[in-house]
């Protein structure tokens, strides 16, 4: 479903004829099935977030491929990827990033509106989904009107929309309770089992990287044990 | 994405920012009104202009003054020109007229009056359009037509200076010649002096008919007309050529040339307004001197069109500034925006589409400031040609011409206006709209803009 070959990636930092290079991801290489939770755990700093962003195209690598879904998309067009993007991706932010004028059904529909699907369709499709992550009660509430637990929802409800094959999250419990966490952990497993969605996770949490079929953890920009690291080995 | 969706977006952000977006309209609508107004000056005046020109002659008229032979001097029309402008394609009647050189003092009992006075060719003045009230065409040598209103230049002799006219400047009745003409005997006297003393014959004339009634109120037809013999006979007496009289000091016959085989007066009738043209630039090829309304309109049309495009650019500089207040507003609902637009690029929006959307606000907010702009000035032109001759009315107490326009907007001015207005506004939106499509994600995404 994803697979990343000899990724590398450097910052720029300052001016020109002042530049300093900064060293952040050096080879990496790993690949997830699709049906497959894979959680990406490493310290805070280490460029889990710097991945995730190459993978969703948000930046591009200096050195290496990415395919998604057998597609290689490191060199496509910023509006290529955009495309690309609302088909096959969907994302789930660790502040939500909902838009906040908008209300959980607007804010969930929007994907669809952009894929220029017609009213009605997007009407019964954003109500089904409401209902699936169990806010259907809330859709007219705005993002400041719902608890964080509710917004994540809201978000995840976002990514679903448009049937991804695959959903990246960046830290998507970093910004909420332990209790709803697990609650929030339970509901992707539930969306894995049932929808076969393959969810690639990144978390510097070791309970949230539980979940996960795999992990995969980063150190000083490498792979610290690569794709031979099964979960039983990080928990050692 | 639809353009129905865009539409509804545009919608909904245009009114999280009402009184912004009400601003932004308002300086467009001022500014598009501001340009329709200021070229309709243009438009009416023009078109009042035309109106008159138009209206205070026959529009397939052509008047032919003289031919210039090769040496830059214009001599009068003969016969032979007659004939050959009579030939020429597309035309209806040569009318030609010679004027009698002394004031026809004509004279009926005891009313009298004095009338310009012509020899015409009747069946081209028929074909030109020339038609009886009253009365047949003269058959005999001593029969005259009389122009429609030369009855009511007849004056009694009798009339005392005091009670002559109203304080209006119109005749007394009990004045006025009352009662009919055709068919009655008039005196004509001829005058002339000879050995210093003016001498005086009376020769008899009979009204044959009356012409009709000029078709503009204001136009008074008070001419005679009189045959070829009636002129040979009053020749006979002054001793000149027209009757011209003699210079009352000399004594002595003056010598000219004219004679009378040449035209003061001569008019080419086109078969057709469109026809005009061409039998003007035939008789301009052939030397002769022409004026007709097509020339003047053509003179007229060509120094509107300039005033018109002046007029019009300096409207538009009044948008560009309004475009100003365009660029500012979007680039602000950019600013503003971005964190959302961040989050729509981040979901999968495409550039193109967050770029459609900010153009179609800017172009919107152009539109509707131009459709505003447009039912304003439609107003102000209304209002303007309401007061503006009442103030100058009662500001000079002078009497403008009646249907003087000082504003017309002609249907395609406003098309015009809100042409320039999308233009400007598009061309001011985009520079918002391109950097709304650069936003980085991530920034944005972390609200750093
Ligand atoms: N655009 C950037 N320019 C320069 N340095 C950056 C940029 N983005 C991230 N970094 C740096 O890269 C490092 C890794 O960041 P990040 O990938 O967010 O780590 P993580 O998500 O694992 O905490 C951090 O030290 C951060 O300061
Ligand atoms: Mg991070």
């Amino acid at each position: 479903m994803i697979k990343v070959q000899s990724l590398s990636h450097d910052f720029e930092i300052g001016r020109k004829g002042n530049k300093t290079i900064i060293p952040m991801l050096r080879d990496i290489s790993f690949e997830v099935k699709q049906g497959e939770i894979v959680t990406i755990v490493g310290r805070s700093g280490s460029g889990k977030s710097t991945l995730l962003n190459l993978i969703s195209g948000f930046i591009h690598p200096k050195e290496g491929e990415i395919l998604i879904n057998n597609k290689n998309v490191t060199k496509l067009s910023e509006t290529k990827f955009a495309d690309f993007r609302i088909e096959h991706i969907g994302f789930i932010f660790q502040s939500f990033q909902l838009i906040p004028s908008m209300t959980a059904f607007q804010n969930v529909e929007l994907p669809l509106i952009l894929k220029g699907v017609n009213e009605a369709d997007r009407k019964k499709t954003t109500e089904e989904i409401l209902t699936t992550v169990g806010l259907i009660d809330y859709k007219d509430h705005y993002p400041g009107e719902l608890s964080g637990g509710q917004q994540q929802r809201v978000s995840i409800a976002r990514a679903l929309i448009v049937n991804p094959p695959v959903i990246l999250a960046d830290e998507p419990t970093g910004s909420l309770d332990s209790e709803t966490e697990q609650e929030l952990l339970q509901f992707i497993k539930n969306l894995n089992m049932e929808l076969g969605i393959t969810f690639l996770i990144i978390t510097h949490d070791q309970r949230v990287a539980e979940i996960g079929n795999r992990t995969i953890e980063l150190r000083d920009g490498r792979i610290y044990s690569p794709e031979l690291s099964t979960k039983q080995e990080v928990l050692l | 994405m639809k353009l129905k969706d865009q539409f509804l977006f545009v919608q909904q952000n245009m009114k999280k920012n009402r009184t912004r977006v009400f601003m932004t309209i308002l300086a467009t609508a001022m500014a598009c009104a501001f340009l329709i107004v200021l070229a309709s000056v243009g438009f009416g005046l023009h078109k009042s202009i035309i109106k008159e020109t138009t209206e205070q002659r026959i529009v397939t008229q052509i008047d032919v003054h003289g031919k210039e032979e090769g040496d830059g001097a214009y001599r009068p029309l003969t016969e032979k020109d007659i004939e050959a402008l009579e030939n020429l394609d597309n035309v209806k009647a040569v009318v030609r007229r010679q004027a009698l050189f002394q004031e026809g003092s004509y004279k009926i009992g005891e009313y009298g009056s004095w009338a310009q006075t012509y020899v015409t060719h009747i069946p081209s003045e028929i074909k030109a359009g020339f038609e009886l009230s009253a009365g047949a065409l003269p058959e005999k040598e001593n029969e005259i037509i009389v122009g429609y209103d030369f009855a009511n230049s007849l004056v009694s002799e009798n009339a005392k200076e005091e009670d002559m006219y109203d304080e209006k400047g119109v005749l007394n009745e009990k004045y006025k010649y009352q009662g009919d003409l055709v068919g009655k005997e008039l005196t004509f006297t001829a005058k002339q002096w000879i050995d210093g003393e003016e001498k005086k014959k009376d020769i008899s004339v009979i009204v044959a008919g009356i012409g009709k009634k000029p078709t503009r109120e204001w136009v008074m037809d008070q001419n005679v007309f009189i045959s070829q013999e009636t002129l040979k006979e009053i020749e006979a007496f002054t001793g000149t050529p027209r009757g011209m009289m003699n210079d009352p000091n000399s004594g002595a016959q003056q010598v000219t040339d004219t004679d009378n085989h040449t035209f003061e007066e001569v008019k080419v009738y086109a078969r057709n307004l469109e026809a005009v043209e061409g039998v003007t630039e035939k008789l301009e090829e052939q030397n002769y001197a022409s004026y007709s309304v097509v020339s003047e309109l053509k003179q007229i049309n060509m120094i509107f069109t300039i005033v018109k495009a002046g007029l019009i650019l300096i409207g538009t500089i009044a948008i560009l500034i309004a475009s100003i207040g365009i660029y500012n507003t979007m680039t602000m609902a950019v600013t503003e925006r971005a964190p959302d637009i961040g989050i729509m690029k981040a979901i999968g929006a495409n550039p193109r589409t967050i770029k459609n959307i900010f153009l179609l606000e800017s172009s919107y907010i152009g539109l509707i400031g131009a459709l505003i702009g447009t039912v304003v000035s439609y107003v102000i032109s209304f209002a303007v040609n309401f007061a503006i001759p009442m103030i100058i009315q009662s500001a000079f107490g002078e009497e403008l011409p009646e249907g003087l326009m000082f504003s017309h907007i002609p249907f395609i001015l406003p098309l015009i206006c809100i042409i320039i207005c999308y233009i400007v506004t598009i061309l001011s939106g985009l520079r918002p709209a391109q950097r709304a499509t650069k936003i980085d994600v991530l920034k944005a995404m972390r609200r750093e803009i």
